[in-house]
């Protein structure tokens, strides 16, 4: 920010905000006195977990907060004078067409499926050849062509960046011919052209990790071209260091800490920023390395105590904390203002500094790797799965699609294996095979000797549960298929209960009233009822939050040393994989292209997908955009000639075209698809 | 698009030629021997044999089919035992009256239907009322609904005609059509007098129908993502209602219409017949009550084949409605 800034008055200013609507389990205070202003051109980025109320802040400065049933507001929220809360409604929609662009977390279900983009471009009344340009400048290929389709013939990646060219084409401001509701004298009226504030919720944890870095990229590119503030609301300190000039962190409904990003990140003052640092599961740590869980859960919105609302899980803790709440202060920042919302930030126990207080919390997953038994639990071999789609009437028009294409691979007993790569590379068709819900074109599966099934555990464990039936009746009817008699039963289901790390009255809950790391524990007691030598789980932890997604892991590596279970994980979260498990296998286009183990294959990948994938990673350095791995995940329909990867690859020469790659054993330990893997291996 | 339209195509003619198969499936099945019934009860067993063999009823089933199918594409559906002319000639000459009740009916029907969609969708005073009375009165069945309508509106009210389609007596004809062609306004709203009652009657069990069904999946539609994107842009709420809420909220919307219009054409039979309606519906009961099998033959292949055609179109607007349905049929 320069000091020129300073003196502009802010786009949107947020003034003791409090929103709170009703829930079965009570009002849910979803805001609680929250201020805050957005300078012009800067880069806020609004970080907390699900609950936190971060998207609700979002929603108020577009002056869509009214639409949440039930919700009351109090409070004011200004942009460019206009309240947008309340007040003239024609006004709110003078801001919205002509100052605001919004920018949701799904762009498949963020645009009007059944609108061809060209019009929803131009529905805030620009000229279909400005949302050509806006589209171009979004980095949408072949503008015209585009907005004549339909969002569902685009890919994620194209999609978001077709929401951030509609989110950049506001109207025109034409004085004089739009009267009905000039905003009032100390607004600014912008450029015309581009919004002054664009209000991104979520905007790329949809997508995968390369299409991610890419869209960050964008992001700052249009900040720094049209000068449009952002605010970009996010879960990942990751994106928000690598993108933010200011970082505002959201817990329960109130601002924890806000500053410039360098501050917040290098000098955290807030026990709930330090925590949540110490938690992320970064790319960047060794799976043998201590990482600190956030001791206990998230508050229940719905009944948040009176005092600090991290205080329960506060290592820093004091009595004045249960009784208190803590008002933004003024906090010693290097890089500009910032304030924090603690009564003791500085450590007041047994340890000195901020860093040596971690210690104090709970270490997690630091523990040996677990033993590798005798035998194997999965072995594919050379499977193949083809399929075709299209209409299929008569034969015309179908195409095939490669799903899953040579691909072998063994887990050993009580190993763990992590399949990675983007979104269509065929590692959830893969999965499927593994576990014999699908039956491969060709190729063979074989699970170990005596094992039964594997036992699967999904992304979303609330939809894999029963809805209608309890979490004991769930285990206990896994009890029953095994055999175990019907008095045992429940014993059997307490235990395995415990062991997952629910108590017993998780037994006679129904999904619907356990959160989010409760039911995906339920799910994996249910898979253990069945005594599987083999764990599948398909991203196991991407739908929680950092704090519990940590302690998920710890579990399946407990159940992997007292079980002697061992893991399959399907991820698209490197740093989960390297958390997980001893072996990676990275899968492009229905192939393995790279596998070996966890620690060579991050310290030194012998495939060029591997590191572009490992460099598209956020990490919590502040302002290191991540550099972009060109190019979309590519299309499973039809053949390609030579290496996939090559469109996309930064060394592809041409033998990469004319020739198809193999996947190549390399020292006996590492396998690569690269026929360049060894100069690869050899880069400093 | 056109490899779909024509698949659509291609199936449609399949249908119908099913259609006419059942059709001569029940045909033969009738117990009345069609040559004697035509001869009359004093002809002679010779006689019968000739006319049998000269009407091809001696020729295997399959042939027999064959013969009827292409007579029913020459347009010839044999003669009416009662009104002794040509079905075909009768069916044109009844059709009209059919259409126009039928255009009025489906009018009505979307009128309605769309107002009480959107009425009790958008939540507005008084929409469960409306939407508790609708039901109620389609709950009735047609034929007790028609007669307390022809009660309040005829015989006590004194306000509207209970049977024809004019003052001037039964016309056949597109007489609304003409009228309305011609500048013909008073006949015209003679016309809307005649029609509206029967209309009505038609209208009100698929209009609660189909409305239900709108107000249902336009709930759905207005709390999808979309929705709120369509907000952020700031465009009016009834913009982001008709332009971003309606359209994705078609697809069940035109199933449920394309089934609720089978249902007009049952109707029709009944109401015509309750209003003395000079219709196909008229025509057709006369034609039951009259073991008066050709004709009943030509009502069932019209009738059905609108049917068909109908459920057809359905299927193209649902995929003109949602484009992503198009790589799902």
């Amino acid at each position: 920010m320069s000091t020129g800034d300073a003196v502009r008055p802010p786009v949107a200013e947020i003034r003791d905000l409090r929103v709170s609507f009703p829930s079965p389990k009570g009002r849910v205070q979803s805001l609680r006195s929250v201020s805050l202003n957005i300078m012009p051109g800067e880069i806020v980025a609004l970080v907390g977990e699900s609950g936190s109320g971060k998207s609700v802040l979002g929603q108020s400065i577009l002056g869509l907060a009214a639409w949440l049933p039930g919700v009351e507001i109090t409070g004011s929220v200004q942009v460019a004078g206009v309240d947008m809360l309340g007040g003239d409604e024609r006004r709110r929609r003078w801001v919205q067409r002509h100052l605001l662009g919004a920018v949701f977390q799904d762009p498949l279900t963020s645009l009007n499926p059944t609108t061809r983009i060209g019009r929803q471009l131009t529905e805030r009344g620009i000229t279909l050849q400005q949302a050509l340009a806006n589209l171009h400048d979004a980095g949408v290929p072949q503008p015209a062509l585009r907005a004549r389709q339909f969002p569902y013939e685009l890919s994620g990646g194209l999609r978001q960046r077709t929401s951030i060219a509609m989110a950049l084409g506001t109207a025109p401001i034409v004085s004089g011919a739009d009267g009905d509701g000039i905003p009032a004298a100390g607004g600014q009226v912008g450029t015309g052209g581009a919004p002054q504030l664009i209000i991104a919720d979520e905007p790329t944890t949809a997508l995968d990790v390369s299409v991610q870095a890419q869209i960050v990229l964008l992001f700052d590119r249009l900040r720094r071209e049209h000068g449009c503030a952002v605010l970009f609301v996010t879960h990942d300190l990751g994106v928000a260091a690598s993108i933010a000039d200011r970082i505002v962190v959201l817990y329960a409904g109130r601002i924890c800490e806000v500053g410039p990003a360098r501050d917040v990140l290098a000098r955290s003052s807030h026990w709930y920023t330090r925590a949540l640092l110490a938690a992320r599961i970064s790319v960047d740590t060794p799976a043998t390395a201590p990482i600190r869980a956030i001791p206990g859960t998230p508050p229940n919105p719905a009944s948040l105590p009176l005092g600090c609302a991290f205080q329960p899980r506060c290592v820093n803790a004091q009595d004045h904390c249960q009784e208190a709440l803590p008002d933004p202060m003024p906090r010693p920042t290097k890089d500009g203002p910032g304030f924090v919302a603690c009564f003791y930030p500085e450590p007041l126990l047994t340890a000195v500094t901020p860093a040596a207080a971690y210690d104090l919390l709970e270490v997690a997953a630091a523990m040996d790797p677990p033993a590798v038994r005798p035998g194997t639990a999965l072995e594919l071999i050379s499977v193949t799965k083809r399929f075709t789609i299209g209409t299929g009437r008569f034969g015309i028009g179908t195409r095939v699609v490669h799903a899953v294409s040579e691909v072998s691979l063994a887990i050993e007993s009580g190993g763990a294996l992590a399949l990675v790569g983007e979104s269509g590379c065929g590692k959830t068709t893969t999965l499927r095979i593994a576990c014999g819900l699908v039956t491969p074109t060709s190729g063979s599966v074989r699970w170990g000797a005596d094992a039964g099934r594997p036992q699967l555990v999904f992304q979303d464990a609330g939809s894999s549960l029963t809805p209608w039936m309890t979490v004991g009746a769930l285990i206990e009817e896994q009890l029953a298929r095994r055999g175990v008699v019907h008095k045992e039963r429940t014993a059997g289901m307490l235990e395995l209960l415990a062991r997952v790390g629910l108590d017993a009255r998780a037994a006679s809950a129904r999904a619907r009233n356990l959160s989010g790391g409760q039911r995906q524990r339920a799910a994996i007691a249910r898979a253990l009822a069945a005594q599987p030598r083999l764990l599948i789980c398909d991203e196991p932890v991407s739908a929680l939050d950092a704090s519990l997604a940590i302690r998920i892991l710890e579990l399946l590596q407990t159940l992997r040393r007292d079980f002697g279970v061992a893991l399959m994980v399907v991820t698209h979260d490197l740093g989960v994989a390297r958390r997980v498990a001893e072996r990676i296998a990275v899968m492009y286009r229905g192939q393995i292209v790279e596998e070996g183990p966890v620690e060579m294959l991050f310290t030194a990948p012998m495939h060029p997908y591997t590191e572009g994938l490992l460099a598209a990673i956020p990490t919590t350095e502040p302002g290191r955009l991540a550099p972009k791995l060109a190019g979309e995940p590519p299309s499973p329909i039809g053949t390609v000639q030579g290496c996939a990867f090559t469109p996309r690859c930064p060394y592809a020469r041409p033998r990469c075209t004319s020739e198809a790659p193999v996947l190549r054993d390399l020292g006996g330990v590492r396998r690569s698809a690269c026929h360049f893997a060894e100069e690869l291996g050899a880069k400093p | 698009m056109a490899r779909f339209l024509l698949a659509r195509l291609v199936a449609l003619v399949f249908i119908l030629l099913a259609l006419t198969l059942a059709v001569f499936i029940i045909d033969a099945a009738v117990p009345t021997d069609p040559v004697a019934a035509n001869l009359g009860a004093g002809a002679s067993q010779a006689l019968i044999q000739a006319t049998r063999h000269a009407l091809g009823y001696d020729q295997p089933v399959y042939v027999q089919y064959v013969r009827f199918l292409g007579r029913v594409l020459h347009g010839d559906l044999g003669t009416s035992l009662r009104t002794h002319n040509p079905v075909a000639a009768d069916l044109a000459q009844f059709a009209p009256a059919t259409l126009e009740l039928a255009l009025a009916s489906v009018i009505l029907i979307s009128v309605l239907a769309l107002l009480l969609g959107l009425w009790s969708a958008s939540g507005a005073p008084g929409a469960t009322a409306i939407r508790f009375a609708l039901v109620s009165l389609a709950s009735a069945p047609t034929f007790f609904f028609a007669i307390v309508l022809i009660f309040v509106f005829y015989s006590w009210l004194g306000v509207l005609p209970a049977s024809g389609r004019t003052t001037a007596g039964s016309a056949t004809g597109f007489v609304m059509t003409r009228d309305l062609w011609t500048g013909n306004f008073a006949g015209w709203l003679d016309g809307l007098r005649h029609v509206l009652l029967p209309a009505v009657v038609i209208a009100l069990g698929p209009a609660v129908a189909i409305g239900r069904v709108l107000r249902g999946s336009l709930v759905d539609a207005m709390t999808q993502d979309h929705i709120k994107t369509a907000r952020s842009k700031g465009i009016s709420e009834w913009a982001v209602l008709l332009r971003h809420g309606l359209r994705n909220a078609l697809t069940p919307v035109l199933a449920m219409a394309g089934l609720q219009l089978g249902l007009v054409l049952t109707g029709v039979i009944v109401v015509e017949t309750v209003f003395a309606w000079p219709g196909l519906g008229l025509y057709a009961s006369e034609a039951l009550v009259n073991s008066d099998f050709p004709a009943v033959i030509g009502v069932t292949l019209v009738l059905g084949g609108v049917y068909v055609v109908i459920n057809a179109a359905v299927d193209v607007l649902q995929v003109l409605a949602d484009p992503r349905l198009k790589d799902q049929r």
